[in-house]
C-alpha cells in the first residue's frame, strides 16, 4: 500500500492532504525563494495521530519535515522531495497555566502571542518576541531557539522554557526538564530545526509583566557614535529590554511607512527601551539621557500610545524596506557588539561593490544584525548575486567573532555558511549527534547541517574565533 | 598541563583518564587542570568573559567585580574551577553560557558557540556539555554572559537539580558519550 493511502486509512478524515493543488501552500516556509512540494501534508490533532505518522514514515523509509506555522526564515521546514510535511498547527490547546509557579504548558501549535494573551489576567506574559509572534507556534519557537528584540534582557527561547515533551523517530516519548540531571538535552532539543524529535508538549515560563516602559530615541551623526552610546550603556550597569539601530537607509524607509516621527537627518538611530518598576524605569531613563552625550536628538516616550507608534516604525521595517524593492533578502548574522562600527563599513562596500542596496536593522544590544539586501528576482541573476553577497556578509561576521545566524536558523539556507562557521571535525560531531537520535536520519535530513562532502566542493575556507587559516598569507 | 598541546598528547597517550583539579601531573590516570587557568578574554561592555577551565571561581568573580559584574548563576566563593562548576551544574548556569573549547577523546580540539549572546549555528553542544561530569571531553575554555551587580543582586535563586530515571534517555546519553568519546578513555 502506497504511504499516502496507508496514512489516509489510518488517520481520520481531512487529516491527509495530498495532490498538488492541495499541497502547494505547504511548498515553502518564510523564506519563499526555496520550494519544494512534498508527497503529502499530515494535519493532526492528537500526539497519538503524530505517533501514528511516525510509525507509517519509520516504515516506508520516508522523511518527515515537521512545521509549525511555516513562517521560518531559513527553510527549516521547507519539505523535502518525496517525504510528508507533519504540521502541527491544529495542536492549538493551552493545557494549564500556573500562576504561582509562573509557567504555563501548550501543545506545540499554539501561537507565541497566544500565551501571553492567555496568560494576560494573571499579570503575566511569554517573554520572547520574535517579529512574528502573531502567527509563529511556540514549537517552531523551540525548534529554531527563536528570539526577538527584548532577549538582552529576557533572554532567547532556551532561557525560557522549563520542560519539553517530544517523540523520537521510535514514537517513544521523552520528558526533559531544566531540573533534570544529566546532560543538556533541553537545551540540545533547543534550536535543532527539527532533526532530533518531533515536539509535542512545552512548560514555558512566564515573567510578570512591567510596572512601565519607556522608550528613548536618540538621533546619531554616525553609525559609530550610535554604537559608542550602545557600549556606554551596557558597560553603565544598564541592561534595556529592548536596544535597537537602524541605519539611515532603513530610518528613511520606516518613516515614510509608519510615520513614527523619527529624525530623517540622523544617520543613525537608537531605540532604548527601558522597563520594570516606576523608578527603576526613571532612575534608568535619566541615567541613559546622561550617556547620550554624542546624540543629535532625544527623544523619550511620554507615553504608552507614544512608545508603541516609536516601535511601530522599527517593527515595521522589513515590510517598509520591502515596499522600496521588488525583492528583498534577510540575513540574520551576529558579532561581538565591539566590531559594530568595521563590519557595517564592509557591508556598505560590499553594496556598492555588488551594486545592490542593503538597509541595516539591527538588536544592537545582542549584536545580531539583519542587513536587508535589496534585490529584483526578475533580473535573471540577480538572486545568485544576492546570495553572493550575503554569504561575503556572513564570512565577515565569522572573522569577527561571530556567528551566521542569531536566530533565523540554518535551514537549507545557511549550509554553506555553516562551512565557513565549523571545521569538519564539529560538523562531524553534529552528525553523530543526529545519528545518536535519529540513526536512519527521517527527521528533516539534509537541513541544519551541511556534509562534509558539500563542504569541501565548495573549497570554502573555515575560519575560526577571526582565525584564518595561514594567517602570513595576503588575501584579496 | 598548561598548553593545549600538553593537555591533547596526554589524552592521546591514555587509555582511561579521570579529570580533576588537583593531583599529581605524572599520574597517567588523572588530568589535573588546575594549572590551565586564566582569563582568555573579557569585555564588559560585551557582557562576555572567557575563562580557562582551571580557574578557581574566586578569581573570576573578583576580575568581573572590578568592573562591577557578576556571573548570573549562584556559586559560592571557594576554590571550585570553573570547569569543575561548569562539569557539576545544570540549567541555571547553562543559561549563561555562550561557548566552549573542548578536547575529546580523540585528542581534537573542538569550539561550540562563541562569545555573543545569540547564535543558533549548530546544535548546542556548549549547553548540552554542561553537567556532562568530565566523562565526554576536556572543557578547556568556556564563555559567559555576565551581568551588572546590579542586575544580578535583583535575581531570585533557582530550583536545584533531580534525579531522573528514564531508560531512553540513558540510551541517548550514552550514544552521545561515544559521540564525543569514542575510546572511552574519560572515566
Amino acid at each position: 500500500m502506497s504511504i499516502i493511502s496507508q496514512l489516509t486509512k489510518s488517520l481520520p478524515k481531512n487529516t491527509v492532504i495530498s495532490g498538488s493543488e492541495n499541497i502547494r501552500p505547504f511548498e515553502c516556509d518564510g523564506l519563499s525563494v526555496y520550494k519544494q512540494e512534498p508527497l503529502a501534508v499530515v494535519l493532526p490533532s492528537e500526539v497519538s495521530q503524530i505517533k501514528k505518522v511516525l510509525e507509517i514514515c519509520r516504515k516506508h523509509n520516508t522523511p518527515v519535515v515537521t512545521r509549525g506555522a511555516g513562517t521560518g526564515l531559513s527553510g527549516g521546514a521547507m519539505p523535502l522531495k518525496d517525504s510528508v510535511v507533519l504540521g502541527l498547527s491544529k495542536l492549538t490547546k493551552v493545557i494549564s497555566i500556573n500562576p504561582e509557579a509562573r509557567s504555563a504548558v501548550v501543545q506545540p501549535g499554539v501561537r507565541n502571542l497566544a500565551i501571553s494573551e492567555a496568560a494576560e489576567e494573571y499579570g503575566l506574559y511569554y517573554a520572547p518576541d520574535p517579529s512574528s509572534q502573531i502567527a509563529c507556534t511556540i514549537g517552531g519557537n523551540v525548534a529554531e531557539n527563536a528570539g526577538g528584540v527584548h532577549c538582552l534582557k529576557y533572554g532567547l527561547t532556551v532561557q525560557n522554557i522549563e520542560s519539553l515533551k517530544m517523540l523520537t523517530i521510535d514514537g517513544d516519548e521523552i520528558v526533559l526538564s531544566r531540573e533534570d540531571d544529566g546532560l543538556g538535552l533541553l537545551a540540545l532539543m533547543t534550536g535543532s530545526e527539527g532533526l532530533l524529535g518531533v515536539i509535542t508538549e512545552v512548560t514555558v515560563k512566564l515573567t510578570p509583566k512591567p510596572e512601565l516602559a519607556k522608550l528613548v530615541m536618540a538621533g546619531f551623526d554616525s553609525v559609530r557614535d550610535c554604537a559608542d552610546a550602545v557600549a556606554d550603556i551596557i558597560k553603565n550597569g544598564i541592561i534595556p529590554a529592548g536596544l535597537e539601530m537602524m541605519d539611515a537607509f532603513a530610518i528613511e524607509a520606516a518613516e515614510d511607512f509608519a510615520k513614527p516621527g523619527y529624525p530623517l537627518d540622523a544617520k543613525a538611530l537608537l531605540l532604548c527601551e527601558l522597563d520594570g518598576s516606576i523608578d527603576l524605569v526613571n532612575n534608568d531613563v535619566s541615567e541613559v539621557n546622561n550617556l547620550l552625550s554624542k546624540a543629535t536628538s532625544i527623544r523619550v516616550s511620554q507615553s504608552e500610545e507614544e512608545r508603541l507608534l516609536l516601535w511601530k516604525g522599527r517593527k515595521s521595517a522589513f515590510p517598509a524596506v520591502g515596499r522600496l524593492s521588488p525583492d528583498y533578502y534577510c540575513m540574520d548574522g551576529t558579532i561581538p557588539k565591539r566590531h559594530l562600527g568595521d563590519v557595517l563599513e564592509e557591508i556598505n562596500q560590499l553594496s556598492r561593490q555588488y551594486n545592490l542596496r542593503v538597509a541595516n536593522v539591527f538588536h544592537a544590544g545582542d549584536g545580531n544584525l539583519h542587513p536587508l539586501i535589496l534585490y529584483d528576482a526578475g533580473i535573471p541573476g540577480e538572486l545568485e548575486k544576492t546570495e553572493e553577497l550575503g554569504n561575503k556578509i556572513l564570512k565577515f561576521c565569522v572573522e569577527a567573532g561571530g556567528s551566521i545566524t542569531g536566530e533565523h536558523g540554518v535551514g537549507v539556507e545557511k549550509l554553506d555558511a555553516m562551512c565557513y562557521q565549523y571545521s569538519e571535525a564539529e560538523l562531524d560531531v553534529f552528525h553523530q549527534i543526529k545519528a545518536a537520535f535519529d540513526p536512519h536520519s527521517l527527521l528533516n535530513p539534509g537541513k541544519a547541517v551541511p556534509t562534509l562532502h558539500r563542504c569541501a566542493e565548495l573549497g570554502k575556507m573555515h575560519v575560526h574565533h577571526g582565525n584564518l587559516p595561514h594567517p602570513e598569507l595576503e588575501r584579496f | 598541563m598548561s598548553s593545549i598541546s600538553e593537555l591533547q598528547k596526554k589524552i592521546r597517550n591514555a587509555t582511561q583518564l579521570r579529570i580533576t583539579s588537583s593531583g599529581d601531573d605524572f599520574d597517567d590516570e588523572l588530568l589535573n587542570m588546575s594549572s590551565y587557568s586564566g582569563v582568555v578574554e573579557y569585555f564588559p561592555e560585551e557582557l562576555v568573559i572567557t575563562l580557562k577551565a582551571g580557574t578557581p571561581i574566586k578569581e573570576a568573580k573578583q576580575v568581573l567585580a572590578k568592573n562591577k559584574q557578576a556571573f548570573s548563576f549562584f556559586v559560592d566563593d571557594s576554590d571550585q574551577s570553573i570547569g569543575s562548576i561548569y562539569s557539576t551544574s545544570g540549567a541555571e548556569l547553562s543559561d549563561s553560557v555562550l561557548g566552549i573549547q573542548i578536547i575529546n577523546g580523540k585528542g581534537d580540539l573542538l569550539n561550540f558557540g562563541g562569545q555573543v549572546m545569540k547564535n543558533v549555528a549548530g546544535y548546542d553542544v556548549s549547553r548540552l556539555l554542561v553537567g556532562s561530569l568530565g566523562k565526554l571531553a576536556v572543557i578547556t575554555q568556556i564563555s559567559f554572559k555576565v551581568l551588572p551587580e546590579q542586575v544580578f543582586n535583583r535575581l531570585e535563586k533557582k530550583q536545584l537539580k533531580k534525579k531522573t530515571e528514564s531508560p531512553i534517555k540513558n540510551e541517548i546519553e550514552k550514544k552521545l558519550k561515544s559521540v564525543f568519546d569514542p575510546y572511552g578513555v574519560f572515566i
